[in-house]
C-alpha cells in the first residue's frame, strides 16, 4: 500500500481525481490493449509481408527471409484464377443461405410457443437449447453416426417408406452438403431460439391485448407490434449468425473432411487444407488478407446501411 | 391471454417434436458410448437404439485398460487430452476475463480505451483461419506450440471480446451509489474496484466466467493447428481414434464424445438467464 492510500483523499470532486482516474483507466485497459496489438497489427503485417512472396514453411529458410521468394503480387492474380477457392466462397454462402434462415424461423416459430406459461415449460426450454452447448466437433461426430447410411436417420426414414432406406449420406455430394446443414441446424436453432424469445417476453403485453380487443387478427397484431419492437434484436440475431456460419469448420470438418471430393469445402476448410496439406503458405496469406479485406468491406457497408 | 384447446394441442405437439429432434442425436451417443463392439456397426433390423448388453468397456478402453473386445490398444490414453482440455480452457479463461473485466471498468468508469469495444468486435468478425498463419508462425518462435499454455494464451485472447462485453454490461448496470459513497470515505478508485465493486459483481464475475470457459473448451480448429502431439486436447484427441487399421472406433469416441459434452451442458443450463446477454455480446438482455 503507497502513503497516497493511506491519506484520505479530499472529498471526491469530480474534476479534483481526474489525474488518477485517467492513469487508473489507463493501467486497467492496457492488457486488454496489449493483447489486441499482439494478435492484430503484428500479424497482419507479417501476414502482408509473406503474401508477397512463394514462401512455405518447407523452404529451409525462416520467414524473415521469405524475400529470397519474391514473387510480387503473384498470389494476389492467383486468387482470381483459383477455383477452388471461389466454388468454396460459393458453397460458403449457400450454406449461410439456407441455414441461417431455416434457423430463423424455426427459432421464431418455436419462441412464439414459449411466451406464455405453460407447465413443463423450464424443462423444455432447458432441454431445447442443450445442443448449442455441445462441443461442435462433438455434435459433428454425433452427425457422423446418426447419417451413416446403416445408422439411425436412415432407420427412422424407413419406418415411413416400404422399403428399407439406405441412402450414403455423407458420401454423395449432394446429400453430405444436406447433413452438414442439418447438423448445423440442429445446433444453432437454439441460439435464434433464446434470442428471439428473450425478445418477445419483451414486447409489451397491454398493446397486444388492445390491438385483440379492438379486433386485431393474430397475423396482424405480430407483423405491426410484434415485429417492428423486434427490429433490432432480429437484426442482432441475424448478423450474429451470418457472421458464425461464415466461419463454419469444426462439425463439418469431422463429418465430411470437406468431401467428398470437395463436395462440402467451405472457405474455412480449404483454406485449412491448403495450410497443413499444400504448404504454400505464402498464397494462404494472400487469401486470408483477401477474406479479412472483404469482410471489412462487407462489415463497414453492413453496418453504414442498418445505421439508416 | 386464453388459448382455444386446439392451440395448445398444437403447441404441445410441436414442443414435442421440436424436443424429439432435440435429443435424439445426444441419446444416440450417450447408448453408442454404452454398447459392446458387437453392437457398434450393428445396421438394419439388428439396429439397437438402446444397448441390449450395456457396457462401461469404451470409457475404461479410453483410460488404457484393455481386455475388452477390442483388439487394439491405445497408445495414448484420454487422460492427457482431458488434462489439456481442462487447462488451457481454465487458464485461458483467467486471461480473458483478467483483461477484459479490468478493461471494461476502465471503459465503464472512466471512459478510457474508447478503440476497445470495435476493435473487439472485429476480432471477432474475423475468421480464426484467415489469421493462423501468423500465429503458427509467432507461436513456434516463442515455443508456445503443442503445449496447453501456448493454447491458453490464445485462447485468452480469442474470448477477450466476450469477456469485455459482458463485463462492460454488467458495470454500466451497476448502481454508481455504492462506489460513490466509498469515495466520500476515503477509498482511492483502485480500493473501490477492488473492495466494493467486484466483490459486488461475483455472481456477473462467476457466470462470464463460466459462459467463456465454456467457449474455450468448445474449440477444436485453433487446437488443431497449434498442437499436434503432447498437449492435444480433447476433440483433436477424438478425431485420432480411428485409423486404418482399426477403422472408426465408434463406442470409444462415444464416451470421449460424452466426456467432453457434459461439462458445457451442465455449466450452460447453470447460467442460462445470462446466455442471451453473452451471446449477443451484452446488446440483449433477458
Amino acid at each position: 500500500m503507497t502513503m497516497a492510500d493511506r491519506i484520505p483523499a479530499p472529498a471526491a470532486q469530480p474534476r479534483a481525481d481526474a489525474p488518477e482516474t485517467a492513469r487508473l483507466g489507463f493501467r486497467l485497459t492496457l492488457p486488454a490493449q496489449i493483447l489486441v496489438l499482439f494478435i492484430s497489427v503484428f500479424p497482419l503485417l507479417m501476414q502482408l509481408y509473406i503474401s508477397l512472396t512463394d514462401w512455405s514453411p518447407l523452404a529451409g529458410v525462416s520467414w524473415p527471409h521469405a524475400w529470397e521468394y519474391w514473387n510480387s503480387f503473384a498470389n494476389y492474380t492467383d486468387i482470381l484464377g483459383d477455383g477452388r477457392l471461389w466454388s468454396a466462397l460459393w458453397r460458403t454462402a449457400l450454406v449461410i443461405m439456407v441455414c441461417v434462415p431455416v434457423e430463423f424461423l424455426l427459432g421464431l416459430a418455436l419462441a412464439t410457443l414459449f411466451v406464455d406459461d405453460f407447465p413443463g415449460k423450464r424443462v423444455a426450454y432447458s432441454v431445447l437449447i442443450m445442443p448449442m452447448m455441445v462441443v461442435p466437433a462433438v455434435a459433428g461426430y454425433m452427425f457422423f453416426m446418426l447419417f451413416q447410411s446403416g445408422g439411425p436417420v436412415n432407420d427412422i426414414l424407413s419406418w415411413f417408406t416400404p422399403e428399407p432406406v439406405t441412402l450414403a449420406w455423407l458420401s454423395d455430394p449432394t446429400l453430405a452438403l444436406v447433413a452438414v446443414m442439418a447438423a448445423d441446424i440442429w445446433q444453432w436453432t437454439p441460439l435464434m431460439f433464446l434470442i428471439l424469445l428473450a425478445g418477445l417476453v419483451g414486447v409489451p403485453d397491454d398493446q397486444l391485448k388492445a390491438a385483440a380487443l379492438l379486433g386485431a387478427s393474430p397475423w396482424a397484431r405480430f407483423r405491426t407490434i410484434v415485429i417492428p419492437r423486434m427490429k433490432t434484436i432480429i437484426v442482432i440475431a441475424l448478423s450474429i449468425r451470418v457472421i458464425e456460419a461464415f466461419k463454419i469448420f469444426d462439425t463439418l470438418y469431422i463429418m465430411t473432411g470437406g468431401g467428398p471430393g470437395v463436395a462440402t469445402e467451405t472457405i474455412s476448410v480449404y483454406i485449412y487444407k491448403i495450410t497443413t496439406q499444400d504448404l504454400i503458405w505464402g498464397y494462404v496469406a494472400a487469401i486470408a488478407l483477401f477474406i479479412l479485406i472483404a469482410l471489412s468491406v462487407a462489415a463497414v457497408w453492413a453496418m453504414k446501411r442498418m445505421a439508416k | 391471454m386464453n388459448r382455444s384447446p386446439v392451440f395448445e394441442v398444437f403447441r404441445y405437439a410441436a414442443i414435442l417434436i421440436a424436443l424429439a429432434i432435440t435429443l435424439v442425436p445426444i441419446l444416440w451417443m450417450v447408448s453408442m458410448a454404452f454398447k459392446p463392439v458387437a453392437e457398434w456397426q450393428a445396421t438394419g433390423a439388428a439396429l439397437t437404439w438402446v444397448p441390449r448388453t450395456p457396457t462401461l468397456d469404451n470409457f475404461r478402453f479410453l483410460f488404457g485398460q484393455s481386455g475388452s473386445d477390442l483388439i487394439v490398444a491405445l497408445d495414448r490414453t484420454a487422460g492427457k487430452p482431458i488434462l489439456s482440455s481442462l487447462l488451457s480452457a481454465s487458464v485461458g479463461t483467467l486471461i480473458a476475463m483478467s483483461a477484459g473485466t479490468a478493461a471494461a471498468y476502465g471503459l465503464s468508469r472512466f471512459g478510457s480505451g474508447a478503440n476497445l469495444p470495435l476493435a473487439l468486435i472485429q476480432l471477432r468478425l474475423f475468421p480464426p483461419m484467415a489469421v493462423m498463419i501468423p500465429v503458427m508462425i509467432m507461436w513456434a518462435f516463442l515455443g508456445l506450440m503443442d503445449t496447453w499454455w501456448g493454447l491458453a494464451l490464445i485462447y485468452g485472447i480469442v474470448t477477450l471480446p466476450f469477456a469485455f462485453w459482458l463485463m462492460k454490461t454488467f458495470f454500466d448496470d451497476m448502481p454508481k451509489e455504492i462506489e460513490e459513497a466509498a469515495l466520500v470515505e476515503g477509498c482511492s478508485r483502485w480500493r473501490v474496484f477492488t473492495r466494493v465493486t467486484l466483490p459486488m459483481m461475483a455472481a456477473p464475475l462467476a457466470a462470464a466466467a463460466l459462459f467463456v470457459f465454456i467457449l474455450n473448451w468448445s474449440d477444436y480448429l485453433i487446437a488443431l493447428l497449434l498442437t499436434t502431439r503432447e498437449w492435444v486436447t480433447i476433440p483433436v484427441y477424438m478425431a485420432s481414434l480411428s485409423s486404418s487399421m482399426t477403422g472408426q472406433l465408434y463406442g470409444a469416441k462415444a464416451a470421449l464424445g460424452l466426456i467432453a459434452a457434459v461439462p458445457p451442458v451442465i455449466l450452460g443450463v447453470m447460467i442460462q438467464k445470462h446466455l442471451v446477454r453473452g451471446l449477443t455480446f451484452g446488446a440483449l438482455k433477458q
